[in-house]
């Protein structure tokens, strides 16, 4: 059967530009990056502080609009720029991982994950149901009902990964993830995310500088100077 | 459902208390002024609610019950003689002076009526009995006059205008707008009294009408009959008393004043604990948009915020402003609220809370998801 070629990938960024304004100052940060994400693929995506990876992955993550250049999630391009539409499009399509967890500190584990299912539109005793599987998947079958604060920093992580798995989106997008655990603990919360993304075939894109997010990836890019280099 | 909006609202429970006392002394400021105002007010037509007229007739322009004006007692023979009329009997009120045991003068608010009991004024007493004012030249006293006259008993005497009258009697509630205590005497003897002032005079006439007697024809009869005169059924002179102080005293705008600074105050209060939690959560704000929530999300949970702590806040806000009614009663001090009137502020509480919230989602809505990824 012959499928469009943009099908073929879970994610595409097309020729990609970020200039940051304010006033009269402004900052290019991206120069025309290209770049594909395949279901069931994991790419990490390297460059040293400063060099555009957090605005890359907002775009992608149709949380900023480019200056210029085009995002495709799902083979669809990405042509609104209303707040509301691109809602939409993370609610379906994306999880997301942040450096700093972001989880709500007045939810317990359980409570974290069931909210997203809630916004993603699954309700009640099914979103529970839902929440307690997912926090088993990440190993946290004994910690549902401990705030964040009761924690240590790769149990949040982890629950943080059941949060993104939430909705079964197709693209996963990961910022540092590993930044703020230490060396053993980074590599198994690293390891359980590739084997969830894989065994489920979304796409995982984990933007990092640690070099370990390589031993994980089936491929590795690099950007540097706003422009992707093929490492 | 998770309900995020009320977790966030009571984790941090120092900021929750805070944001509930606002609310909570915001609607107990409101209330209690407000409270204070009316029970103030109720004194102003105390007595003329109280007595069992249902029509009463003053001096032409006569602007409140605490103000008497003389006309010729003889107006009552032709209030008599109008159809619709079972009972028509003179009252005067008028001040007098009167010696306390200290020398000095106090003023005295006197009502002098022939039967005090057919016109249930007082309508109660602590001790003695209204009969005995026929009977010599005695006064019942206020249970309220301590205040100003200082202890007395039932039994004693006082100086009044001079003359040395016998305490017979202890009444309870009387009370007028101005505080000053009132007293109650037999009608001659207090026409005996100050027979240049009021000699063949009255101030007021009171009217029972005759069962199945139509109000409104009768009072525009009696007005028809009596052109120096003016002819108000029981609640419009009540209400023309009070409305006197209201707007031409500076009361009225005083305590407009209080309430919509109340008001205002309670606005910027629940407007800044709630803008400030919400400042306080921003980066769970995008964090809920950037997983997927939209800004009708956002705004569920800060109207849920707003309304419970309205809702919280208002509750214990009543609490405390019929807390201090016994406390003001202490003080001499009556605090009248309604159910109505609470209702009026619990919707205006809830009205505030959700206008504060909406100053939040104005700023929140703006905010940018990607604050998520910064540090
Ligand atoms: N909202 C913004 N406004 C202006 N400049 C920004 C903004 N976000 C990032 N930048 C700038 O863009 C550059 C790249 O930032 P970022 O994408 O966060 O890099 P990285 O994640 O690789 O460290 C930096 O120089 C940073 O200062
Ligand atoms: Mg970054």
């Amino acid at each position: 059967m012959l499928v469009q070629r943009s099908d073929m990938y879970v994610m595409r960024g097309l020729n990609l530009t970020k200039t940051y304004r304010e006033g009269w100052l402004e900052t290019p940060v991206l120069k025309g990056v290209s770049l594909d994400l395949d279901y069931g693929e994991i790419v990490a995506l390297e460059g040293p502080s400063g060099s555009g990876k957090t605005t890359l992955l907002q775009l992608l993550g149709c949380i900023l609009t480019p200056t210029g250049g085009q995002v495709e999630i799902e083979g669809r391009p990405i042509a609104t720029h209303r707040a509301k539409d691109l809602a939409r499009v993370r609610r379906a399509s994306l999880g997301f991982v942040f450096q700093q967890f972001n989880l709500f500190p007045s939810l317990t584990a359980a409570q974290n994950v069931e909210y997203a299912l809630n916004l993603k539109g699954m309700k009640g005793k099914l979103a529970q149901k839902t929440a307690q599987d997912l926090l088993e998947k990440v190993g946290l079958e004994d910690r549902m009902d401990y705030l964040p604060r009761d924690l240590s920093g790769g149990q949040k992580q982890r629950v943080a990964v059941a949060r993104a798995l939430a909705g079964k989106p197709s693209i996963l997008l990961a910022d540092e993830p590993t930044a703020n655990l230490d060396t053993q603990v980074g590599s198994q919360v690293l390891q359980m995310f590739r084997n969830l993304a894989k065994r489920e075939h979304r796409g995982l894109l984990i933007v990092t500088h640690d070099p370990k997010v390589r031993e994980i990836a089936d491929r590795v890019l690099r950007i540097r100077d706003g422009l992707i280099q093929s490492a | 459902m998770v309900d995020l909006g009320l977790k966030m609202l009571l984790h941090d429970r120092v900021r929750f208390i805070i944001t509930i006392s606002g609310v909570a002394f915001s609607a107990a400021l409101v209330l209690a002024q407000v409270g204070l105002f009316n029970g103030l007010l109720d004194n102003a037509a105390l007595t003329v609610r109280k007595a069992n007229a249902d029509l009463w007739v003053t001096s032409r322009n006569t602007a409140n019950m605490d103000f008497p004006q003389m006309y010729p007692e003889s107006t009552v023979d032709r209030i008599r003689s109008v159809p619709g009329v079972a009972r028509a009997d003179n009252l005067i009120v008028c001040y007098l002076n009167m010696g306390l045991p200290t020398g000095v003068r106090e003023n005295s608010l006197l009502y002098a009526l022939k039967d005090f009991k057919a016109w249930n004024l007082p309508w109660e007493m602590k001790e003695g009995d209204l009969d005995d004012l026929r009977r010599g030249r005695n006064i019942v006293l206020d249970s309220k006059a301590r205040r100003r006259f200082g202890d007395f008993k039932v039994g004693e005497f006082r100086e009044v205008l001079d003359i040395r009258m016998k305490i017979i009697g202890e009444s309870v509630g009387a009370l007028s707008f101005t505080t000053t205590p009132i007293s109650f005497m037999d009608y001659d003897l207090a026409q005996a009294l100050q027979p240049n002032l009021l000699g063949g005079q009255t101030t007021y006439t009171l009217i029972r009408l005759a069962p199945g007697a139509d109000p409104r024809a009768v009072q525009a009869e009696i007005q028809r009959r009596l052109p120096f005169n003016d002819v108000h059924t029981k609640e419009s002179w009540a209400r023309k008393s009070e409305h006197y102080w209201i707007t031409n005293t500076g009361i009225g705008m005083n305590a407009f004043l209080t309430v919509f600074l109340g008001c205002l105050v309670a606005l910027v209060v629940v407007a800044q604990t709630l803008y400030t939690s919400t400042m306080e959560h921003l980066k769970e704000f995008g964090t809920v948009k950037a997983i997927g929530g939209s800004n009708a999300d956002i705004y569920r949970i800060l109207t849920r915020q707003a309304i419970v702590a309205a809702i919280i806040g208002f509750a214990l806000g009543t609490a405390m402003a019929f807390a201090v009614v016994p406390l003001a009663a202490k003080a001499d001090l009556k605090l009248i609220m309604t159910p109505g009137f609470v209702a009026v502020v619990g919707v205006g509480t809830l009205g505030l809370c959700l206008g504060a919230a909406l100053l939040s989602f104005h700023k929140v809505a703006k905010i940018d998801p990607g604050l998520v990824f910064r540090s």
